[in-house]
């Protein structure tokens, strides 16, 4: 463990966590109690503040399509740590790991996003997207 | 493996991502509001170990003597619960109907979350600038929202009946190394906090910014509201220098989708 702890330190000096997080309180918007998985195909990517967004189509067992909208960090934020606004493109098919909206609508705050390659995408970059409890 | 080692590796989550480190890492172990904390006026031995990149090195002078407060900060006030800069001990002097206020707010309220001003001392979780003239001194605030606080340093005095607003009317002068700014007239708008606390155009702030090294600028912000709190009090927060940031364009308001999304009291505490 110390070695990982190591390689985790050494790391820190190429991409110094900024600390930022949302404007808003997590707990009021998103339910860590709805943990949501969505596996689904980019149809679109805003890279704009307050948070950068994604939308994703999800089909269900019986070929319905939903499209689900996706909050991850603000772009300053992700921009700090490492990402781009071209780390996710349309098209992209991705499995999504998040908290559902407490409203119960669909959308959900994105905590890790995996490209169908097997790539974290965004994961962890964004403090705001570490469910409360 | 010990409770700090845990802890600093759930702050050092971002970068373990991005590294394609191993991914056991105890994201969960943290709330959003404790990552982010202001440092120094926090107690959460996480927050501490965030700010190890802060660098360190005697306080900066400017020509004619006075502390260089200039550079980008992070930090430096309150953002989930005004709260988190008592002493140990200390508790927030709030009166019945002030209580009775924070009791009925709901967080998608919040004007901040709504992409309005963080008004003083509440700080957004975004890097700030300070831009330091013989004149005046500006705050220029990335985020949330993108706008500035000026503070005159030219001797003169308050306005007899100034416009509430957002930042009030902010006058700076040099108690040694230490800048005070006093800033009365205040709308009583803004929020100090995720959790609701309210103030009124009482309102009257008394900042104390003192540089105690190169990385670290205290600021010791005594609130004076007969309107909402019995007495005065004085919370401690330190600001970081965050010496590799520039400020980036944050434009709150082109995608807010947040508040109309969000459901509950403020008031609830941030930290369970």
């Amino acid at each position: 463990m110390k070695a990982a702890f190591a390689f985790l330190i050494a790391g820190l000096g190429l991409l110094a966590p900024t600390g930022a997080q949302a404007h808003h309180s997590f707990a009021a918007e998103y339910d860590a109690k709805k943990p949501v998985t969505l596996k689904g195909t980019v149809t679109k990517v805003e890279w704009t503040n307050p948070h950068a967004r994604f939308y994703i189509d999800v089909k269900d067992e019986n070929g319905n399509v939903t499209n689900w909208n996706l909050e991850l960090a603000s772009p300053n934020v992700l921009t700090r740590n490492g990402w781009t606004r071209h780390s996710l493109n349309v098209g992209d098919q991705v499995v999504v790991e998040g908290a559902q909206a407490k409203d119960g609508s669909q959308m959900a705050n994105a905590r890790s996003v995996v490209l169908a390659d097997g790539r974290k995408v965004f994961a962890g970059s964004a403090y705001d997207a570490v469910p409360t409890q | 493996m010990r409770p700090a080692a845990i802890l600093a590796l759930a702050s050092f989550a971002s970068v373990a991502a991005f590294a394609q480190a191993p991914a056991a890492v105890p994201a969960k172990s943290l709330t959003p509001d404790q990552l982010t904390a202001p440092a120094g006026g926090s107690r959460n031995p996480a927050v501490a170990r965030q700010r190890d990149d802060t660098p360190h090195g005697p306080t900066p002078r400017l020509p004619d003597g006075h502390v260089d407060l200039s550079g980008v900060w992070s930090g430096g006030g309150p953002v989930g619960d005004l709260a988190q800069g008592l002493a140990p001990g200390e508790t927030i002097p709030l009166l019945p109907a002030a209580k009775a206020i924070m009791d009925r707010r709901q967080s998608k309220d919040d004007p901040e979350a709504n992409c309005l001003p963080t008004g003083i001392p509440r700080i957004a979780p975004y890097p700030w600038r300070i831009v330091q003239t013989p004149t005046h001194i500006f705050f220029l605030f990335e985020g949330n929202i993108h706008s500035y606080r000026q503070i005159f340093m030219d001797g003169r005095k308050h306005p007899a009946d100034p416009d509430p607003t957002w930042y009030g009317h902010s006058i700076g002068s040099w108690d040694g190394d230490t800048l005070v700014i006093d800033t009365v007239g205040f709308n009583d708008k803004f929020w100090f906090d995720f959790r609701g606390h309210p103030h009124t155009e009482q309102l009257h702030t008394i900042e104390r910014y003192t540089r105690k090294d190169l990385g670290a600028l205290e600021n010791k912000v005594t609130i004076i509201d007969p309107g909402d709190y019995s007495k005065p009090f004085t919370l401690t927060f330190t600001a970081r220098l965050r010496p590799q940031e520039e400020l980036m364009e944050y434009i709150c308001q082109e995608n807010q989708q947040d508040s109309q999304h969000m459901k509950g009291s403020a008031g609830l505490p941030q930290n369970p």
